[in-house]
């Protein structure tokens, strides 16, 4: 066997181990990210395999990338965009039901339980008022281990802007809530 | 609006906005699914090893004859040379127009005291086709120069009686 064999074959080796322990590490992170824009575990898991297997594809890159984290995640980013983009036909109210009811309430009567549920079902609805900039710093920044220069690099944009963006949506989605609040 | 009334819808704003990010943190922090990772391990066992579209042919784990860095680089040149000397065929057989051949003619100028020209431009002889259909069978059989002769306008006014000729 040729020296350059056996090296490619260390390095094919490598590849390997880092995709399984990239598998290990980041799906649940990936899986999340993915569930807070399509809202159905099927589909979130469908785009965290697709993710993956485009990592397979370019594993030979792997040793370029300098944050695994913000990387896959900005991957699985775009395809749950681009899958939402797709599937406009859906009704989102269908969804967002389905996971207001869905969200954990443990230690809450029946009735706090609905109303919980209904609360929930409003800020979801109103977060899909939103513009599609402010919605997606939005829903970036929930994830409480995400900082805003992550946000940034997942979304290709300066810190800055996500700081703006973030101001931006939070004064909406409070002139939304007070609407509706007070529409009621 | 006082101070107070100010400071109240603050705090109320900054309450629903609260609300609404403990939900969407709700939403984020949903459990991941039992055996998400192993059912990600198993699918990219079973997942192509390669982008389809440009895979080198025979590339698939085992080192086929496209491998090969000479192979490759005697295609690439292969290809070069068939492009360039496509290229240089097409050139040499293409040959570029010729360009017009055009007279400049000296611009006139009027001489100080004389009329100018009026932007008035002077057509060559032959670019507008010579009518054919008034010249008369008995003018085409005479010489050039009777012709030209007999086609001249009297100067005379009609009805003036003409000069005897000299003795």
């Amino acid at each position: 066997m040729a020296p350059s064999d056996v090296q490619d074959e260390s390095q094919a080796r490598a590849n390997e181990e880092t995709l399984t322990a990239l598998v290990d590490e980041y799906s649940g992170a990936m899986y999340r990210v993915a569930y807070s824009v399509v809202r159905n575990a099927t589909d979130a898991e469908d785009a965290v395999q697709e993710a993956f297997v485009r990592v397979l594809r370019h594993r030979d890159t792997l040793h370029e990338v300098r944050d695994y984290r913000v990387w896959l995640i900005r991957i699985v980013w775009n395809i749950v965009l681009d899958r939402k983009r797709r599937a406009k036909t859906r009704p989102e109210t269908d969804d967002i039901a389905d996971l207001a009811r869905v969200l954990p309430a443990t230690g809450l009567s029946a009735e706090a339980r609905a109303s919980a549920a209904q609360h929930h079902a409003k800020v979801l609805a109103c977060v899909e008022q939103l513009p599609t900039k402010e919605r997606e710093v939005l829903l970036l920044s929930a994830f409480e281990d995400l900082s805003s220069v992550e946000i940034a690099a997942v979304l290709e944009i300066t810190e800055s802007s996500v700081r703006s963006r973030l101001f931006r949506a939070r004064n909406l989605m409070a002139d939304l809530l007070h609407h509706s609040r007070s529409g009621q | 609006m006082t101070f107070a009334d100010r400071n109240a819808n603050e705090r109320m704003r900054a309450g629903l906005i609260a609300d609404a990010e403990a939900t969407l943190r709700l939403v984020a922090s949903q459990p991941v699914p039992e055996g998400l990772e192993e059912r990600m391990k198993a699918a990219l066992k079973n997942a192509p090893r390669t982008g389809r579209v440009l895979a080198w042919p025979g590339s698939g784990g085992t080192r086929g004859w496209m491998q090969s860095t000479l192979v490759r680089t005697a295609a690439a040149a292969a290809i070069v040379f068939v492009v360039a000397g496509g290229g240089w065929g097409v050139y040499s057989h293409v040959k570029p127009a010729e360009t017009a051949r055009v007279i400049e003619m000296p611009k006139r100028v009027a001489a100080p005291g004389q009329f100018s020209s009026a932007g008035a431009m002077r057509t060559p002889n032959g670019t507008v086709p010579a009518p054919t259909s008034d010249v008369s069978k008995d003018e085409k059989d005479k010489p050039a120069g009777k012709s030209l002769k007999a086609k001249k306008p009297s100067r005379a006014k009609p009805g003036a009686i003409k000069s005897l000729p000299k003795r």
